[in-house]
């Protein structure tokens, strides 16, 4: 074996670039341990930690695009070590100085988001057409904005989401405006994946755009925009309130502004989104929705709210290839199964369509059914 | 009526003493055929004590202590290994059969350790059936007295 | 063997109290018929059973029967021993009884409890007060004596535990005697920079203490002096210590220091570990207590060749005499506290870390002084060629933790490591090395300290190090050292290139320790540190009795342990001292002169020291006040001349006969 020589030069980069805890850890592995990647292969966090600390990094190892920003290992650090951070910073040294290869299909998402402003590479000025038939305020001065994320904007599988939002908007007789072609990608899952300036630019961007709206109050659909506007924008200079829909629906319902008129007759498991439930501690909210909604019974996996387990679509993850036998949906689907549920709701479009991903992945027969949260109170109010 | 051994234990005052009345404290049962006699330290044994024994009618002897490296006055146990070690070979040549003597070393929190002690010890006496001290006659002379 | 001894002459008259403790005996045992059995036993005059023995009323019982019925013994059969003996006892003092003349049979545990009910267990009942009763025949009125004591302790060592202890006494107005074998008092806490994990600094800390030992009234200071025999035993020590010749007289000297300033000789000051120089007549440090210099005859000009006295010239206090011979004093004290300390390990046998051939590889404490400002470099780091170093590699575990030098951890170095760590980056800014198997920071605010100094950008690698090399590569235009060994949490063999290294050596017993066991009779452990008496609930006690060990002679351990233990055995030693006399115990061995053959198995046996042999007489004999009355001597007697007290022969004897009738 070849003795290892320290690069303290790389260990100051990762620091520099945000991963200023790198040395407070003391090596005990809890984030290995907890991390959900060791469900399905193995991951040795601790270990990359330790080389970052000695800037014996290999940044030719796959290793450093696995991580799903799912925050089980930074909720559970004794040392309050922010290894999102770390791989963040990590991955922002190999995108700034092409120390190595981006993955190819993050490369593409990527460079979807910097030329057409959503990872999908679709037309800009389509990115309202999911609304026509709604007939919704474009570009009006509005208090109160829908921003719908990129996904349930074009995906067909996800469009669904952002329709039900609209109409249940409407039907609570709810004032909002869509940006429509104003709007781009949030960014969130850019500046986890290490490209720091594209998140920059993008951020200006629809700050500009939230400012010539004059919007104070932002609704969303996706936990990671909701992260994003709330604590990295405001940095920037945000100054508006961002809402999670299960947030403002709730509100709504409580408010009796929603009022439910059909029973729904399911059985549902909700499954927490690392962005809504670890992120940003919010799982009481969608639970008295579903509690609200006449019929619907409630069941829980085994993990959920500060102990979810991650559906594998964040930190950039979403857009690059997953093996086949090492998806935490799967994983997910069957802890649905095993609770008995008919249904597993999620209010994040990106565990959407990794859940739905993997359905394909099971028998020709559905063995359950993915719903929005909002989904269901359609279910119920029509 | 069935053969009751009688047995005597002798028992040091620190560790086996306190062991001996945890069994009790936590209602272990054992059984009825040991009488206990308190010692300062099991090193303070002496010899002639368990011949002495033998020749008023017991059946058995038991011995206990600290556990070695916990005796209370440093190293008495250590003593009584090798005194019970010699006088073992001694009670060999008297006929005194070997399982009829034990020495077990029991610490203040070892209850079972006592219990158990006394049970195999009862069992294995009862099984030799009592002990003819006329075969061999015991300390007639002045030597262990 | 039936040559029990013959009964005393008294009449003996035996009381049995038989115990119901509510249901607790009584469910199991039939007392009345202990009772009646006992009855009719020889020599029982009386026998009860009651509800509660323990309670006033059950008391009152036996002091009823010991007034009015003359009963002289005394039989209670209730629970252990253990528990109410001392009770039952002082029932028998107060009816003018020796608490002696009790013995206890335990049917509670041994027997109610642990057994079921039916005749085996009154039958064992019966047997044990058969034996309780033969037993008690043969006991006797015991008389504890007390015995007055000095009321002076001697402090052994002037580091900071020894101050500490010393101080604490002096403060109750009670006679210190600190005698510490340096020039000046200070130890090693005098040689240190600054303290974990509050980064005080160590003269700070440590010289008012200092001054106050000098201050106090009660304090007998004596450095340059040592301990050379210890005799007597608790409470009447008696210590001869030799006063070394400093051939300055300290009660001329004004402690100007002129005759340092003109001593023309130098060589390597021991305080400065070495690195830097002193005068043949010198103090070790500027605060020294006392302040009064010493002359080193091994160095000095004037012992080796015959002329110089520069000193001697310039002293107009005309302190300086070149006469002074040793002096032998004894004191009498009561207790003695050792805290002798520790050395440091030396690193030269660990070849591969090129300790004394890389002039830039230090031990902690040389690293140490040369962080102290009052250090050779004024605590300027510098490299053996003068340049200031840019990195570090600080190794632990250096002769610690490891079977081939010391087993043991030495416990202070992973903190002490950390301290480098922060003094190094605040001196130079430099990159720093941490070369540790474990991290062991466990401490009031320890981890936390550990926390910081992570934060201070310091490089963890978790390995024993294997080598230290000089670095042999040709860009290398400074002298560099490659430390090689393998990261065990990355699986690879890592080069570390610095520029100093700090082997964080291991605390050691003193080179001497052998030797003070001896004249203090202290044992040690396997590991050469003086040996305690109970490792956990007694670890400042000794097996001789009256002596304490604190600080690092005890085993390693940081300052503020070292002062808590120092602090704890002033305590003790105060409590035998303030009141002025001791209590032998009452269980305690005697030998019959007229038996004793005189062939000292017995004292070889004794693990307390208490057993001396009387030349004159031709007998051995017990010290009262050191006999822990373990009986371990009786047992092995030859002659049988040895018998304990409460635990005689003849009445364990009688107990056998009784528990097999």
């Amino acid at each position: 074996m070849v003795a290892l020589t320290l690069f303290k030069e790389a260990a100051d980069m990762i620091r520099e670039a945000g991963g200023e805890k790198l040395d407070n850890c003391y090596q005990c592995g809890l984030c290995t341990g907890s991390c959900p990647w060791n469900q399905v292969r193995s991951f040795m966090v601790r270990r990359l930690i330790h080389q970052a600390q000695l800037g014996v990094i290999d940044f030719e190892s796959d290793d450093l695009w696995l991580c799903t920003t799912c925050r089980n290992c930074v909720q559970r650090c004794p040392r309050g070590v922010e290894i999102i951070d770390i791989m963040r910073a990590a991955r922002r040294v190999i995108t700034e100085t092409g120390t190595s290869k981006i993955p190819d299909s993050l490369r593409l998402a990527i460079t979807n988001i910097a030329g057409a402003g959503n990872p999908l590479g679709q037309p800009p000025e389509e990115r309202g057409d999911w609304a026509t038939s709604l007939k919704l305020k474009h570009h009006v001065n509005s208090y109160t904005l829908y921003f719908s994320c990129c996904i349930p904007a074009y995906e067909p599988k996800v469009k669904r989401v952002a329709m039900a939002t609209a109409q249940i908007l409407k039907v609570a007789g709810v004032d909002f405006n869509i940006l429509a072609d104003k709007e781009n990608c949030c960014g969130e899952s850019v500046r986890k994946a290490g490209d720091e300036n594209l998140f920059r630019s993008l951020a200006n961007k629809n700050l500009e755009a939230f400012s010539e709206a004059g919007v104070k109050q932002i609704l969303v659909s996706s936990p990671h925009c909701y992260h994003s506007f709330k604590n990295e924008y405001s940095k920037l200079g945000a100054e508006f309130e961002v809402l999670h829909m299960v947030q403002y629906l709730a509100q709504l319902i409580s408010d009796e502004k929603l009022t439910f008129k059909k029973e729904v007759k399911k059985k549902v498991a909700y499954h927490d989104s690392c962005y809504l439930a670890r992120h940003n501690a919010i799982y009481d909210e969608p639970r008295q929705i579903l509690k609200s909604i006449p019929g619907i019974e409630i069941v829980e996996m085994s993990d959920i709210k500060d102990n979810t387990l991650c559906c594998g679509g964040g930190g950039g993850r979403i857009w690059m290839d997953t093996k086949k036998d090492e998806r935490f949906s799967d994983l997910r689907i069957q802890q649905a199964l095993d609770a008995g549920a008919d249904v597993l709701a999620v209010s994040c479009p990106y565990c959407m369509l990794n859940f739905e991903d993997s359905l394909l992945g099971f028998s020709d027969t559905k063995p359950i059914e993915i719903k929005d949260v909002v989904e269901l109170i359609c279910e119920g109010l029509s | 009526m069935s053969f009751e051994p009688k047995i005597v234990a002798f028992l040091c005052n620190w560790c086996s003493y306190a062991g001996a009345d945890l069994a009790g404290v936590s209602r272990a049962k054992c059984a009825p055929n040991v009488m206990s006699i308190r010692l300062m330290c099991s090193g303070g044994l002496e010899p002639a004590f368990v011949l002495k024994a033998f020749k008023e009618g017991a059946d058995g002897v038991l011995v206990c202590g600290c556990n070695l490296g916990d005796c209370h006055y440093i190293d008495g146990n250590y003593k009584t290994l090798m005194r019970m070690t010699l006088l073992k070979k001694l009670t060999r040549q008297l006929g005194i059969e070997e399982p009829r003597i034990r020495l077990q070393w029991v610490c203040a929190s070892c209850a079972e350790d006592f219990v158990s002690a006394v049970n195999k010890i009862t069992e294995d006496v009862r099984a030799l059936g009592p002990y003819r001290q006329n075969k061999v006659e015991v300390g007639s002379g002045s030597a262990i007295s | 063997m039936s040559s029990l001894k013959g009964k005393p002459d008294e009449d003996i008259k035996i009381g049995v109290y038989v115990c119901h403790c509510g249901h607790n005996i009584a469910s199991t045992v039939n007392v009345e018929e202990v009772a009646q059995h006992a009855k009719g036993l020889e020599n029982v005059s009386v026998a009860r059973d009651y509800l509660y023995m323990c309670s006033s009323k059950g008391q009152n019982l036996i002091r009823q029967d010991i007034m009015q019925l003359g009963i002289n013994r005394v039989v209670v059969a209730a629970c252990s021993p253990r528990l109410y003996e001392q009770t039952f006892q002082n029932v028998l003092r107060e009816s003018g009884l020796n608490p002696y003349l009790l013995q206890i049979a335990n049917i509670r545990e041994q027997c109610a409890w642990c057994h079921e009910h039916g005749p085996l267990a009154t039958e064992k009942a019966n047997r044990l007060v058969s034996g309780a009763i033969k037993r008690v025949i043969h006991h006797s009125s015991i008389e504890e004596q007390t015995v007055p004591i000095f009321p002076a302790t001697l402090v052994i060592g002037g580091g900071i535990a020894g101050i500490q202890a010393a101080l604490e006494i002096a403060n109750s107005q009670q006679i210190v005697y600190l005698v510490e074998r340096e020039p000046s008092i200070g130890g090693h806490m005098a040689q240190f920079d600054k303290t974990f994990p509050t980064l005080d600094c160590s003269a700070c800390i440590l010289t008012p203490k200092m001054n106050e030992v000098a201050r106090s009234p009660y304090i007998r200071l004596m450095t340059y002096s040592e301990v050379v025999d210890v005799s007597g035993y608790v409470g009447n020590f008696t210590v001869k210590v030799r006063r070394k010749a400093r051939y300055i007289d300290e009660d001329k000297c004004v402690g100007c220091g002129i005759c340092i300033e003109k001593c023309p000789w130098s060589t390597d000051s021991e305080f400065d570990a070495d690195l830097g120089l002193r005068k043949a007549v010198y103090t070790p440090f500027p605060q020294a207590i006392p302040n009064i210099p010493v002359i080193d005859r091994e160095r000095c000009v004037y012992f080796l060749k015959g002329k110089c006295k520069a000193c001697e010239k310039f002293c107009e206090a005309q302190a300086v005499n070149f006469q002074q011979e040793d002096l032998y004093i004894d004191l009498q004290v009561g207790a003695i506290i050792v805290a002798t300390g520790y050395d440091v390990f030396d690193p030269t046998p660990i070849s591969q870390y090129g300790y004394g051939n890389l002039p830039n590889v230090f031990t902690s404490l040389e690293f140490e002084r040369l962080c102290s400002p009052s250090g050779p470099t004024a605590g300027q780091l510098k490299l053996a060629d003068g340049r200031e170093p840019k990195s570090l590699a600080v190794v632990h575990c250096v002769g610690s933790r490891d079977q081939n030098f010391n087993a043991y951890c030495s416990r202070v170095c992973c903190m002490h490591s950390l301290k480098y760590s922060h003094l190094f980056k605040e001196k130079t800014g430099g990159e720093v090395y941490q070369i540790y198997i474990d991290m062991r920071c466990a401490g009031k605010a320890y981890e936390e300290f550990y926390e910081r100094v992570q934060g201070e950008h310091v490089n963890f690698i978790r390995g024993k190090l294997a080598s230290i090399t000089p670095d042999m590569s040709d860009s290398v235009d400074e002298e560099k050292l490659v430390l090689t060994c393998e990261d065990t949490l990355l699986g690879n063999i890592i080069n570390v290139t610095v520029d100093m290294v700090v082997l964080g050596v291991a605390l050691k017993p003193r080179s001497d320790s052998e030797k003070v066991a001896q004249i203090l009779r202290l044992g040690r452990s396997r590991d050469g540190f003086f040996m305690e008496r109970h490792p956990k609930l007694d670890p400042v006690a000794t097996m001789s009795e009256g002596i304490f060990i604190v600080g690092c002679c005890q085993g390693p351990k940081d300052i503020p342990d070292t002062v808590a233990q120092a602090s704890a055995a002033a305590a003790r030693a105060l409590a035998m001292v303030v009141r002025g006399k001791m209590d032998t115990g009452a269980i305690t061995a005697s030998i019959d002169e007229n038996i004793c053959s005189a062939c000292k198995v017995c004292s070889a046996l004794c693990p307390y020291g208490a057993i001396f042999f009387d030349e004159t007489s031709n007998v051995s004999r017990v010290n009262r006040i050191l006999c822990k009355g373990c009986n371990v001597c009786g047992a092995a007697c030859p002659s049988g001349a040895i018998s304990t007290r409460n635990f005689s022969e003849t009445q364990i004897l009688a107990e056998i006969e009784g528990v097999l009738v």
